[in-house]
């Protein structure tokens, strides 16, 4: 068997297609649904008293401290004891990985903010401005522009993360490779240009946040 | 028969008291400020005028005592807080202007979303300032793209633009370098002799001397001295205010 | 895989001050059953009333775990034992990549900064199979599982590694090194005295984080059934048919693993930030 036939790659487009459509829409609703409970968790975390603090805390911490893959295993088996109803692979995998996004993006939400100085909101409050315009107009855009890099990871970061809903059977493309790969016994050119693939997404990313961190860096006086 | 020699005063702070910890950073401070006063607290580093300073608008809790602000008093509802920080306009050490604003939306922000002033109004006010300062010409520029001169001046319009009742100092010239001082303290006097009433906190002494109508001398959280300036840079009458003196003067 | 760093400090000066009297005690329990808290709570409740199956729940037979300790704890044992493996030979890999680049020779920090970019910018489980199974056919060598997985986690978090120890070696102060060049220290001294001992230090907070992440990671070596914690869980699970109760304690293990790690880091950061 000769090596490097990526034509051989080629032939399984139409599967490999397939696989990308379902890794994108991984990756594109659990940013999207981690987003608001980011935001929920966040914000519970900040402006909450007393209990809600402790239970943001401890949502955080759980949902950093368990893999992925055990979250998205314990989800698929588990599902019948949350809602008596047995969930699909993809439903246990977006479930999993929204969980996931949502603890890392509150704790980049919650860095951003407290990295805004705290002047800022003193000067905002001491005019008498309404505290609602003190964290839309001052507080938060301003930490917007602090935590853009962090973000970019965060997306790249579940673009990383969706390739393990394939252990769960997930048809995304990790899984499609594993399956081509074993009628066709390409392993290395498979792998090899689904490795391409995702770097050719995740590389720009990575440089496109560095580049923000750089020009963040030299602004600041 | 007594007669108020002096109108009312705005500013009636009764045994203030605030402590962190077990650390007592104010204790029973009594200060009256009648309206056109010019209040400058001067004193050692580390001795309260700061923390003293940001308990009047809220910026600090206090522990006991009162404080009462054009009749509004602190502790009260939680809506007096708001109600006298738009009465009182303060300009901080570090100017705290907005980066990612211009200056014509640094001004804006509080007369639009805090007294409801049309944008039109809002604007008219924020450019009748900037030319009260000096600076009109730097509207449409971003914070870093002034001086640390500029952007101070900046920071008073931007705390006029609210038309305060009182304006309160915090240190404004002690973040500047030397050769921009004196347009910051221009300004100032300006405003001094239009009749605002002041509260400063600073260590300028010649320049308290010059413009204040009483001087307050606190260390170690609580006021020591309170003297008109003749008498307060003359002849002190307290020993930790003679010593003081004799190290800055 | 990426770090996000966790904030510790809950310095929450940046929410308004609200002006009280200083709270009593009754105040104090009132305020942290505040409205917000009280209705999550009660919503957290009704949720859990209603869709919990708690019929289900009585069946649960969590005994499994006494009767499975043994493998369980081995293979919690393995997980540690490969992380830690792969995290020790990444780092002595980084270190060496970061003082590589450090030397700025021109064509060489193409290829290096390449290799790493390479490897933070691909999924570790793409990583996986391709070691396992492609790197075979190029390289005639066949690996088992285990190595297979030792080798792509060690080159992930070498590429990792080197960043990190760039960035920490960056952090040492301009003056150290202007100091060893003018006491004529060998390079050796150098490196191994004063540069590398400042640098580590900074290195701590990071290497935390990617501890946790390279322990989350392993779990991905369950595919290959490597033997780790995910692998016996999964065998387990099959074996009882009750992954429900392994599971469950599968995910607490792992986060007792993670918070354990995470406190351990944070004592270190503290013990090596006291000599000052």
């Amino acid at each position: 068997m000769k090596l490097f036939e990526f034509s051989e790659v080629v032939r399984y487009l139409p599967e490999l297609w397939v696989g990308l459509r379902f890794t994108l829409l991984l990756v594109f609703a659990s940013l999207a649904i981690g987003t608001v409970i980011g935001l929920l968790v966040c914000f519970g975390r900040l402006l909450g008293r007393g209990l809600l603090v402790r239970l943001c805390a401890i949502y955080t911490t759980i949902f950093r401290g368990i893999p992925e893959a055990v979250l998205m295993f314990w989800l698929y088996y588990c599902g019948p004891l949350l809602g008596g109803v047995r969930p699909s692979s993809l439903m246990a995998a977006l479930v999993a990985m929204s969980l996931y996004v949502g603890a890392l993006l509150s704790e980049i939400f919650r860095g951003g903010i407290l990295a805004v100085p705290r002047g800022q909101a003193e000067a905002a409050r001491s005019l008498g401005v309404p505290e609602f315009w003190v964290w839309t107009s001052v507080i938060l855009p301003q930490a917007f522009r602090i935590v853009i890099p962090a973000l970019i990871g965060v997306a790249a970061l579940t673009v990383k993360v969706s390739g393990i809903a394939s252990t769960i059977g997930v048809t995304e493309l990790v899984f499609q490779a594993n399956v081509i790969g074993g009628q066709s016994y390409r392993y290395f050119e498979l792998f090899t240009a689904v490795g391409v693939f995702y770097f050719l997404i995740l590389f720009p990313m990575s440089m496109i946040a560095k580049g923000y961190e750089r020009r963040l860096m030299t602004r600041r006086k | 028969m007594e007669r108020d020699q002096k109108p009312a005063p705005i500013v009636v702070c009764t045994k203030v008291c605030k402590r962190y910890g077990t650390f007592v950073a104010l204790r029973d401070v009594n200060l009256d400020v009648s309206k056109g006063e010019v209040v400058c607290i001067v004193g050692p580093s580390g001795g309260g005028k700061s923390t003293f300073l940001r308990t009047i608008n809220g910026l600090e809790t206090i522990d006991s005592g009162t404080i009462c602000f054009d009749g509004i008093t602190i502790p009260g509802p939680a809506r007096n807080v708001g109600l006298i920080r738009r009465e009182a306009g303060m300009v901080f050490q570090s100017f705290n202007l907005f980066p990612h604003m211009t200056v014509r939306k640094n001004l804006i922000l509080a007369p639009v979303r805090a007294r409801g002033l049309s944008h039109a109004e809002a604007n008219e006010r924020a450019e009748r300032l900037l030319k009260r300062v000096g600076i009109a010409s730097q509207i449409d520029k971003y914070p870093d793209q002034l001086s640390g001169g500029q952007q101070q001046r900046v920071a008073i319009a931007r705390a006029l633009a609210m038309e305060p009742k009182v304006m309160l100092f915090d240190e404004p010239t002690s973040a500047l370098d030397p050769e921009m001082v004196k347009e910051v303290l221009e300004v100032v006097r300006e405003l001094a002799a239009s009749g605002m009433t002041m509260i400063i906190v600073t260590h300028e002494m010649g320049f308290a001397r010059e413009i204040s109508s009483r001087v307050v001398f606190m260390v170690e959280g609580s006021i020591a001295v309170d003297a008109p300036p003749e008498q307060f840079f003359n002849a002190p009458s307290e020993p930790r205010l003679e010593s003081f003196l004799s190290k800055v003067l | 895989m990426e770090t996000t760093p966790t904030i510790e400090d809950d310095d929450s000066s940046i929410v308004d001050v609200v002006p009280n009297t200083a709270p009593g005690v009754l105040r104090q329990v009132r305020q942290s059953l505040d409205p917000v808290s009280v209705i999550v709570l009660v919503a957290i409740a009704i949720g859990a009333y209603n869709f919990i199956d708690w019929s289900q729940i009585g069946t649960l037979d969590f005994g499994i775990i006494i009767k499975f300790w043994r493998p369980l704890a081995t293979a919690a044992g393995m997980t540690i034992a490969i992380t830690a493996a792969a995290l020790a030979c990444g780092l002595v890999i980084g270190i060496v990549l970061a003082i590589l680049l450090e030397l700025r020779i021109g064509f060489l920090r193409y290829v290096l900064n390449a290799y790493i970019e390479i490897w933070r910018n691909t999924p570790l489980i793409v990583q996986l199979f391709w070691v396992h199974f492609g790197l075979p056919m190029l390289t005639g060598i066949s690996t088992t599982a285990l190595q297979s997985g030792l080798l792509a986690l060690t080159l992930q978090s070498s590429a990792y590694l080197a960043d990190i120890a760039r960035a920490g070696i960056q952090a040492v102060p301009r003056g150290q090194w202007d100091a060893a060049m003018a006491l004529s220290l060998p390079a050796r001294t150098k490196w191994l005295e004063i540069i590398l001992p400042q640098a580590l230090k900074v290195m701590i907070p990071p290497l935390g984080n990617l501890a946790v992440s390279f322990l989350n990671g392993s779990a991905l070596l369950g595919v290959l059934s490597v033997g780790e914690l995910m692998t016996i869980s999964t065998r387990i699970s099959d074996y009882t048919s009750k992954p429900i109760e392994i599971m469950t304690v599968v995910a607490l293990i792992y986060l007792a693993i993670n918070v354990a790690t995470t406190y351990l880091t944070n004592r270190l950061e503290r013990f090596a930030g006291a000599p000052r």
